[in-house]
């Protein structure tokens, strides 16, 4: 008996249609989802896609790979992304924009549910952009992205991201317009004449560049940009004392930065619940624009340093983070003379696992990475600031820094044992409450002739 | 039922004398074996490695016997002319493919479930603290490769109908890893707005009609553990319904083929 072409044909289209709306079906499927765009499938790596790779396609593979994790990345599904990145630079280590990509969403995009990184995968982000800048050290494009990582993400020890930029100065195809950023890392580390030098130097360039062609927009742009970075840096030098203070009659005359400003730092941290802290205090300064850092870190921890970690300490490139530290950061926002700010991590027991008994609760204060109203007052290495309590000039060489540090113990921040019932409560000797206030608190502006006296 | 049934019991029988599928078993078991050394050639922590790595090979293991054991199955028969005196039976053309389908899946299913029992055994060794739950999350992703293999034996199984072992071999494979591979690369395609309209509309079609093995992957959500399946039983209910009304489709094209071939 032959089979029956037409009911059999009605049969296997009626399937060809079932399976295209079967995989056409869009329910949410992953459960951390940080993308606003849901709906997604679960294609993975695979082993064929390895096979193919030691077959000898690596660039081939390479690049099908990367087209996946772009679309990871739109899906939010990040965790997938890692061995991705990891996989498509070993198989072609020529990839700069994967390097460039790659370290960037490492030291970024893992994110708490309050938009605070997991500063653990900073050491790998750094790792691979050492690896990359190894790899392709004709370009400056990997030199200058681990010098941004130093400089935006970490801002702390700013002589990293100058070693980097320097480093990526001396490779030929470094963009004109981007030198500009080695002066900006100089005056952060506080080699300010040296900033001012390298301006000088590349105005010199550009008014070669700018005579040779001068109806050229970009020369007569570059030109000018960099003239104007000069003035401001000679300028603000001036007015902050710093030419007074390296020609050793600084005490002679009145600068901006005279005399020491006291900020009056003071604050509280209440254990809410578990692992949710409420921040409070007073920052005596009227002018908005100062965040005041907040670390919360293993007090045992040996890669640990006064309100940061040694960032540079790994040399490979370990995809897993330390899953038994625990390290927060966040930045207090000062308005109306006071800080107030709600950290909530219990939403996030990987990212702080809280595992050892102690911790210590760090602010730190740096004027050399506050903008430059704030720099104008207080000066580019805290000539112009003082705090009658918690002024330091130990913790960063050369500087004078706002730090203070508090201690909690684990059942503190868990609120267990003894702590289940109580209210932890850590402050400063000088903590003064200042009344109830939310994050809507209206900021007041000070006006042009205030007499606040800072 | 009891005809497709006979030939499917003597299909798994032939299935595991077979050496070539044997060997071909055999280096994957021993890939799982010393799956716990290669950790080394991943950044990844040796969980990471080991748990992806031994997925991997399953995955891979399962395929190659999938395709080897399907694409010979018709052919053998004909040229060994058994089929003849199974024909000459009151069996119809189409409960012999059924059968042989059948028996290909069910010698498939028995090859990767000892593949899974090894992959728990070292596992277990290797990770002495862990659970029975993370090892039964650990199964999950053979049985959804079983579902995908089960739909590889079907393409190869159509194919057999009109196509020689080897070129049925290069066609079985090649639409797995187009499936695989370039699966997602069609779908990202024919999402993106900006693309050619001519070329969105060839990436859909061909995603449509390409079966997507990739959405068999389930390995992420377990090699992974921020990402997670929202609904796991939707999912793998979605998948295999999948599955099933593709090995539909191939069978019943394959029957129709077969009906009216000369033998």
């Amino acid at each position: 008996m032959k089979l029956k072409r037409a009911p059999m044909f009605a049969v296997m289209a009626l399937c060809l249609v079932v399976q295209g709306a079967i995989a056409r079906i869009n329910y949410p499927v992953w459960e951390k989802n940080y993308s606003p765009r849901i709906g997604s499938d679960l294609r993975g790596l695979s082993g064929d896609q390895l096979l193919i790779a030691l077959a000898g396609f690596r660039e081939m593979v390479a690049g099908i790979l990367w087209v996946r994790a772009d679309t990871y990345f739109d899906e939010g599904n990040y965790d997938a992304i890692l061995p991705v990145i990891r996989l498509v630079t070993m198989l072609d280590p020529k990839q700069i924009d994967v390097y460039a990509t790659g370290m960037w969403h490492i030291a970024y995009n893992f994110t708490d549910e309050q938009n605070r990184s997991d500063r653990r995968y900073i050491p790998s982000a750094l790792a691979l952009g050492e690896e990359g800048a190894r790899n392709n050290s004709y370009t400056y494009e990997l030199f200058f992205e681990t010098g941004w990582l130093w400089y935006h993400k970490i801002d702390d020890d700013y002589d990293n991201a100058v070693k980097w930029w320097e480093q990526a100065n001396e490779v030929k195809d470094m963009q004109a317009a981007r030198k500009n950023i080695l002066a900006m890392a100089l005056l952060r580390d506080g080699k300010l004449m040296e900033a001012a030098e390298h301006y000088q130097s590349l105005l010199d360039k550009a008014e070669v560049e700018f005579n040779k062609n001068p109806t050229e927009y970009q020369n007569r742009q570059n030109r000018d940009t960099i003239e104007s970075n000069l003035d401001n840096t000679l300028v603000r030098m001036a007015q902050r004392g710093n030419f007074a203070l390296l020609g050793g009659y600084y005490d002679e005359w009145n600068y901006d930065t005279k005399p020491p400003y006291d900020v009056g730092f003071s604050a509280q941290v209440v254990v809410e619940d578990s692992r949710v802290l409420r921040v409070e205090g007073t920052w005596n300064v009227q002018p908005v624009g100062t965040r005041v850092r907040i670390t919360l870190r293993d007090a045992d921890n040996p890669n640990g340093v006064p309100a940061g970690m040694k960032w540079d300490r790994s040399d490979t490139v370990d995809l897993d983070p330390e899953k038994d530290v625990t390290f927060m950061q966040d930045a207090l926002f000062v308005k109306n003379q006071s800080f107030y700010r709600r950290i909530d991590m219990s939403r996030d027991p990987v990212m702080y696992p809280f595992t050892t008994d102690k911790y210590y609760v760090e602010f730190y204060y740096n004027p050399r990475s506050g903008p430059p109203h704030i720099q104008d007052r207080f000066g580019f290495n805290g000539e112009g600031m003082t705090d009658s309590n918690f002024l330091n000039t130990e913790i960063r060489n050369g500087q004078r820094v706002v730090y203070c540090r508090l201690e909690l113990t684990r059942d503190q921040l868990l609120r267990t044992g003894e702590w289940s019932t109580k209210t932890p409560v850590v402050k400063t000797k000088n903590f003064v409450p200042t009344g109830a206030r939310t994050a809507d608190d209206i900021i007041d502006v000070p006006g042009m002739r205030s007499d606040t006296g800072n | 039922m009891n005809v497709i049934l006979s030939i499917a019991k003597t299909t798994i029988g032939e299935a595991i004398r077979r050496r070539v599928l044997l060997i071909i078993l055999l280096i994957g078991v021993l890939f799982l074996v010393i799956a716990p050394g290669l950790s080394v050639l991943s950044a990844r922590s040796s969980y990471t490695v080991l748990v992806s790595f031994t997925l991997g090979v399953i995955q891979l293991t399962s395929a190659v016997i999938a395709i080897v054991l399907t694409v010979y199955l018709l052919p053998n028969e004909v040229e060994r002319r058994t089929i003849y005196t199974i024909l000459s039976k009151p069996v119809y053309r189409w409960q012999f493919l059924l059968g042989k389908y059948l028996g290909a899946v069910g010698a498939l299913g028995l090859m990767m479930a000892l593949m899974t029992g090894i992959l728990v055994l070292v596992f277990k060794i290797m990770q002495a603290e862990a659970g029975m739950d993370v090892v039964m999350t650990l199964a999950r992703a053979p049985m959804m490769y079983f579902v995908q293999m089960s739909l590889l034996a079907a393409v190869a199984m159509f194919f057999s109908t009109f196509a020689s072992p080897i070129v049925n071999f290069f066609l079985t494979g090649g639409v797995y890893l187009v499936g695989t591979l370039f699966s997602p690369v069609f779908q990202d395609i024919a999402g993106n707005n900006s693309v050619n309209a001519m070329v969105k509309t060839a990436a859909t079609v061909i995603h449509t009609l390409v079966p997507n093995f990739a959405q068999f992957n389930v390995q992420n959500t377990i090699i992974n553990s921020g990402s997670q399946l929202r609904s796991e039983q939707m999912y793998y209910l979605q998948m295999v319904a999948y599955a099933i009304a593709y090995v539909a489709v191939f069978l019943i094209g394959g029957m129709m083929i077969f009906d009216r071939k000369e033998v």
